[in-house]
């Protein structure tokens, strides 16, 4: 009965779904066997896991902005830093403005700190042609990194903000869950691995990352296959169009804009409680290639395209340390990453100019699409369920 | 004054880019129930004319009226919410979309639109979903082009693009539809049912002002016809009388001085 359900299940999914699917299928069966061996640590791979969702994160950011209404921002690493500090501020043990407050404060001021900047950039720039809102975004990028790097007053500088305290800090059960777990020892034949407190930390902050990628996801889906996303791949094609049906692009544009920000910043407290340490290297403009790579690979317009290409991202970025360690390679493979993101880049470009898992299907409200029996015939075997 | 009743009233409508004018005092109504044509030479400045009464300009002086409400300079969106639609010469076909999902951005005011909605009231959303696609079935099926609705909207020719155009058009429930040269570039068996679908709209009660350069589809489909020259009206009239008026002939064939 499983078995053909599942069987079912693979019958249905177009041929790139199939293909993500037997390729992630492999990646995880080889990470169970780098865990299970003791080659990859536990706790380590859940720090990677957490900065691969982050940047999930960030990429769904810029789906709903450059994916869903084609507005170009380079101010990705901005907006991120936005957040970061934006926690790291609030909550930070050197913090020079605030400190010492609960982390859902820092997410509270980070969310509305993005949204007030988004809006104030959108203003001037979203009435205007797409390669204006390029142009102011890339100038604040650096007026953002600036002024992180120089306010010292405010920010404390490049020496950065430290002490800063996991996120479910001061929370009842979860604040002290890591200490009040007990060592596991977990003897798998091949090796002996020890979960300590480290373990349970990074588990912890994975379930927060992965509850706020599911909540993200959940949204974007949603809105994606909507109405409201409907009008903003009609702007996205072609603006005047959706003028002349009497829609409000300006609003629309703006709405997009400030819901890609405010994900972003998002990403950005949760890295801030995730590595515990912000500076203004954080903000390097790196960033922010690494965002647009990850949703053109992963195939504008596409939440799940985004959040593969931001694990693909994270996997190449952190997987070339790894390659050093087999002693056949005769390269040093780390200072090439950003050749090597370059190159997939280029291949993905001319081999799948549309990325690797475009959206598949319809994008109609899926209940109503599957409630209308009415159909025409020929869109009878067609649009099942959203993207 | 006339005292009929007019859909949309231009008043002395003036517009220049730099030194050249290109509506030169225009001042014209169209009429409730009337497929309205609007020809003229090339640069006589109609699509200007359709900018600016949409919203897509901002005149330099005179005034538009639509349903007798003014809306003068106003974004093309509150145009809209006064009944006025209007259609593009070149239209772009939506990327990714299917025929039935480019169409089903037509309906105005759909609660799903708002993004709060969304989250808020979900099964009010998933009723108008049910209701708009049901009406782009329709849609699609009044203008014969039923096979298109899951079609990639890409893959579909310039003709049928402009039959979408015109049926989306009209899922935003307008009261005058401006049509910027709906057969242009259209084959003439398309043209032939562009203009029977034109004139049952009509029919059905939809006042419609047009751009038109084939003369024989305008002749045969526009009473009355308006003759746009320089930027300003030349004369109107029915098209016989349009047709054989010297001052049309020689704005069209003297060039003008």
């Amino acid at each position: 009965m499983v078995r053909d359900r599942l069987t079912d299940w693979l019958e249905e999914l177009k041929p790139a779904e199939r293909g993500v699917t037997l390729v992630l299928g492999f990646v995880v069966l080889g990470l169970l066997i780098a865990l299970i061996t003791g080659a990859l640590g536990a706790s380590y791979f859940l720090f990677l896991f957490g900065l691969a969702g982050m940047y999930g994160l960030l990429s769904l950011g810029l789906n709903s902005q450059w994916g869903f209404s084609g507005l170009i921002n380079f101010s990705v690493a901005a907006f991120f830093g936005i957040g970061a500090y934006g926690a790291a501020l609030m909550t930070g043990g050197n913090s020079p403005i605030a400190g010492g407050f609960n982390p859902i404060f820092g997410l509270l001021v980070a969310i509305v700190l993005a949204a007030v900047v988004a809006v104030a950039i959108g203003i001037p720039t979203l009435r205007l042609r797409a390669d204006y809102l390029a142009i102011a975004t890339l100038g604040l990028a650096e007026v953002i990194r600036l002024f992180m790097r120089n306010e010292r007053q405010w920010t404390n500088g490049s020496a950065g903000i430290r002490g800063i305290p996991s996120f479910f800090e001061g929370w009842p059960i979860l604040g002290t869950f890591p200490q009040t777990m007990p060592d596991v020892t977990v003897t798998t034949g091949i090796s002996t691995i020890t979960l300590g407190t480290s373990f349970w930390r990074q588990l912890l902050n994975v379930s927060l990352l992965l509850a706020l990628l599911g909540i993200v996801f959940f949204v974007l889906q949603r809105a994606h296959s909507s109405p409201w996303g409907r009008v903003l791949r009609t702007i996205r094609s072609d603006e005047d169009l959706a003028r002349g049906l009497g829609k409000n692009t300006f609003s629309y544009k703006m709405q997009a804009f400030v819901l890609g920000s405010v994900i972003m910043a998002v990403a950005g407290v949760f890295y801030a409680h995730l590595n515990l340490f912000v500076n203004p290297g954080d903000l390097d403009p790196i960033t922010t290639f690494y965002v647009w790579v990850a949703v053109i690979l992963g195939g504008s317009g596409s939440n799940r395209g985004a959040l593969l290409g931001g694990f693909v991202v994270v996997a190449i970025r952190e997987g070339s340390r790894f390659v050093n360690d087999f002693a056949w390679f005769p390269i040093d493979a780390a200072p090439l990453r950003l050749l090597l993101i370059g190159l997939l880049i280029v291949l993905v470009m001319r081999f799948r100019p549309q990325g690797v898992l475009p959206p598949q299907r319809e994008l109609i409200w899926p209940r109503a699409l599957s409630e209308s029996s009415q159909e025409p015939a020929s869109a009878a075997n067609r649009g099942e369920t959203n993207e | 004054m006339s005292n009929h009743d007019a859909v949309l009233r231009v008043e002395e409508l003036r517009k220049s880019f730099g030194a050249l004018v290109a509506t030169d005092d225009a001042t014209f109504e169209v009429e409730r129930g009337t497929i309205t044509g609007l020809i003229g030479p090339n640069g006589a400045g109609k699509s200007t004319l359709f900018n600016l009464i949409s919203g897509f300009y901002e005149p330099d002086a005179g005034t538009v009226l639509v349903n007798g409400t003014e809306v003068t300079g106003k974004e093309p969106y509150e145009v809209a919410e006064h009944g006025l639609i209007r259609t593009f010469q070149t239209p772009r076909k939506l990327e990714g979309m299917t025929v039935r999902e480019a169409m089903m951005v037509g309906p105005r005011k759909q609660p799903g639109e708002s993004f709060v909605t969304l989250f808020t009231d979900p099964s009010g959303v998933n009723e108008a979903e049910k209701q708009n696609l049901a009406a782009v079935d329709r849609l699609l099926s009044e203008f014969e082009i039923s096979e298109l609705a899951t079609q990639p909207a890409t893959d579909i020719s310039g003709g049928q693009m402009k039959l979408v155009e015109l049926a989306r058009a009209m899922l935003a429930d307008p009261e005058i539809l401006l049509l910027d040269e709906p057969a242009a570039g259209v084959n003439p068996t398309l043209r032939h049912s562009l203009a029977e679908q034109i004139r049952r709209l009509n029919d059905e009660g939809m006042t419609i002002l047009l751009i038109e350069h084939d003369m024989e589809f305008v002749m045969g489909l526009a009473d009355p016809v308006i003759v746009l020259d320089r930027g300003s009206v030349l004369m109107e009239g029915p098209p016989d009388a349009v047709q054989t008026d010297d001052r049309v002939i020689e704005a069209y064939l003297g060039g003008g001085t």
